[in-house]
């Protein structure tokens, strides 16, 4: 198997003024797949993709990231990253934008007339490469921004927040894009707030929280490792049975009885006991946690050691 | 090597996209212009394209009493206000936002994120900020260059001189602009700072003449009563001083005053004070004066004027630069 794109261990980032950004972040991102990070602001998202980018120094880090320790400059020229609320000098145009990215990510003259006008192209941006920055739309920027991150064809590509202020058409094209980078085989590493943005892109996710990553995983382990059985009877359960019920661990509603597990195993004693019963059952399914569900469970119930991260 | 000509390349841009750029030039045209329409006739002096004219015996076509004046002119009303003064101003204030602005939220981070150094990034923006005086200067220098040549007759490449002079005292301000701004992001606090300085060294470099003056020339000690020794021993003190307060202060004006001995006049006549002003007292011009060295010279080398002056650009950039890589954006 190759190396992980990026690999870290124990990433703390102290701001001046005490804040506590970042506290011992563990995280590896294969190559060629598309990493979500999620969490609420404040969480330390953008923090941490900074920190790869040589924007802010850590207060501790051991990172490699393609194969070299993070802070090295020259891996950079296989990077690309489009900053959270980013901001364009107002007098370049589209095109400029672009040209001042190559220019300092050594993209050489030649290289940049072809890739410009495909990426213009990609983001559908080719008629207004010639405006001025100042005339766009937030979307419009965010597509410029997308396009000067992929100047220089990078292996990975950082997008904080990128359907930031972007209409909803906007945001499918960033959809559409970032799949089509998976697809050619960069690792995409994506900050975001929005589930539903992540949920039908993502293939890891991890969640951030008050400057710890707490839970971290393929979409499918992580609802999987939520993974519940629900039983419907018709009509309510008796109390006493209830009672027997949730003593065995199970939850229990008016007329449902729901397990923890991750096979339906556990739930077959349960089955017997409403039987001998004679209750009668009317369904029984397997219940996944939504990504909305996982991520506030995982939010409320993070680190709660209380030494008040973010504020 | 590349983002480098990036930066500077971004730098122009910019300077395009100023008002105030275009605001200077035009003042400058506008001066160029009054400038042209000086001229001298057969019998004297003209102006306003020859609106007005007056007669005069040795102020008129090819004499080099004429080129001095006009030269003088150059060099004395429209160097001495416009050009080491107010385009100054007007380039500090156009250039303080610079810094500020490229460490913006949501703009540094795209340089930043780039595989170059931080120094690189920090001295190729300074060496793009020196654009504005430099096109500045150097447009308006050229125009005095065609009017010399129209009104006078020579070539006179040596004014050129005044480009990099006028940068190198724009670049010894700037140092102070690029220095509060890093750290405080605030241009106003920039520029007051910078005219803090300015104006400190002025006053300072004035204070320097004067006691030099009244401290080291004269007559000889031994002609002196004993109070009056005293006294000059006193003035002597404070003049050193005033010497090691003005030396960590940038010498603009001296700076300056080095154009007198670098630009040549009527062949090889090295442009002076003395015979500017005698013209316009409306005397003749002395007999050149072999040795002559004018009086900030004589108290100041060139070696420690522009030693000292670099050197507190180079604390101020050094500063400026260590916080600028090494902060957190
Ligand atoms: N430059 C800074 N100086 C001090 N504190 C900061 C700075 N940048 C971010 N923070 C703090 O660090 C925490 C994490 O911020 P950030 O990484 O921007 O979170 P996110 O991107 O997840 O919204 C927040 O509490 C924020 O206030
Ligand atoms: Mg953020």
């Amino acid at each position: 198997m190759e190396p992980p794109v990026i690999e870290l261990s124990h990433v703390r980032k102290m701001y001046r003024g005490r804040v506590e950004a970042l506290r011992g972040i563990s995280l590896q991102v294969p190559k060629g797949c598309v990493f979500g990070l999620l969490g609420p602001n404040g969480a330390g998202k953008s923090t941490l993709v900074k920190i790869l980018t040589t924007i802010i120094r850590a207060t501790e880090c051991r990172g490699i990231m393609l194969g070299h320790p993070v802070g090295h400059k020259p891996t950079l020229k296989r990077v690309g990253y489009l900053p959270e609320h980013v901001r364009f000098p107002e007098y370049l145009t589209g095109a400029q934008v672009i040209d001042f990215s190559a220019g300092l990510a050594g993209v050489s003259p030649r290289r940049l007339k072809v890739r410009k006008g495909e990426l213009l192209e990609r983001v559908k941006m080719s008629e207004w490469q010639r405006r001025k920055v100042s005339t766009y739309s937030k979307g419009m920027k965010q597509r410029i921004g997308i396009a000067q991150a992929l100047v220089n064809d990078p292996e990975v590509v950082f997008l904080d927040e990128p359907t930031d202020g972007v209409d909803p058409e906007g945001r499918r094209d960033i959809r559409n894009l970032v799949r089509e980078l998976r697809d050619e085989g960069r690792t995409v590493f994506i900050n975001t707030h929005l589930l539903t943005e992540l949920e039908q892109v993502a293939d890891r996710v991890g969640i951030l929280s008050k400057g710890r990553l707490v839970r971290e995983g393929t979409l499918e382990e992580l609802t999987a490792a939520q993974r519940q059985y629900e039983l419907r009877t018709q009509g309510p359960i008796p109390p006493g049975l209830a009672e027997r019920l949730r003593a065995g661990g199970a939850t229990t509603g008016g007329n449902t009885v729901t397990i923890d597990a991750q096979g339906p195993e556990p739930m077959q004693p349960v089955i017997d006991l409403l039987r001998s019963e004679e209750i009668m059952i009317r369904s029984m399914h397997e219940k996944r946690l939504s990504l909305e569900e996982l991520f506030l469970e995982a939010v409320q119930d993070g680190p709660g050691d209380g030494e008040g991260g973010a504020r | 090597m590349r983002a480098v000509w990036t930066l500077l390349v971004d730098s122009y841009r910019l300077l395009r996209a100023r008002i105030l750029f275009w605001i200077a030039l035009g003042i400058s045209l506008l001066v160029g212009v009054v400038y042209l329409s000086i001229g001298f006739t057969e019998t004297g002096v003209s102006f306003l394209f020859g609106a007005a004219e007056f007669e005069h015996d040795v102020l008129r076509q090819g004499t080099d009493e004429a080129e001095i004046l006009y030269l003088g002119i150059f060099s004395r009303f429209i160097v001495g206000l416009w050009l080491s003064w107010v385009a100054i101003i007007l380039a500090l204030v156009s250039c303080a936002s610079i810094y500020p602005d490229f460490m913006s939220e949501g703009s540094i981070e795209l340089a930043l994120s780039k595989p170059v150094r931080r120094l690189t990034l920090f001295f190729s923006k300074y060496l793009g900020s020196l654009l504005f005086m430099l096109l500045l200067s150097g447009s308006f220098v050229l125009l005095v260059f065609l009017a010399l040549r129209w009104r006078i007759g020579t070539w006179n490449p040596s004014i050129f001189w005044y480009v990099p002079l006028t940068v190198l005292v724009f670049s010894y301000l700037y140092s102070v602009v690029v220095l509060v701004t890093v750290r405080t992001r605030s241009t106003l606090a920039g520029v007051l700072f910078a005219m803090l300085v300015w104006f400190m060294s002025f006053i300072l470099d004035f204070a320097d003449e004067m006691l030099y003056t009244f401290s080291y020339e004269g007559r000889p000690d031994e002609e002196l009563y004993e109070d009056e020794l005293k006294l000059k021993q006193q003035l002597q003190k404070w003049h050193r001083v005033n010497l090691v307060a003005f030396g960590v202060l940038p010498k603009t004006k001296q700076t300056m005053l080095f154009a007198d001995r670098l630009v040549v006049v009527a062949g090889d006549r090295g442009f002076s004070e003395r015979d500017f002003a005698n013209l316009l007292m409306g005397g003749m011009l002395p007999e050149p004066v072999g040795d002559e060295v004018d009086r900030a010279l004589r108290r100041n080398s060139v070696f420690y004027i522009l030693g000292t002056s670099l050197g507190f650009e180079a604390v101020m950039l050094g500063l400026a630069a260590l916080g600028f890589c090494r902060r957190d954006f």
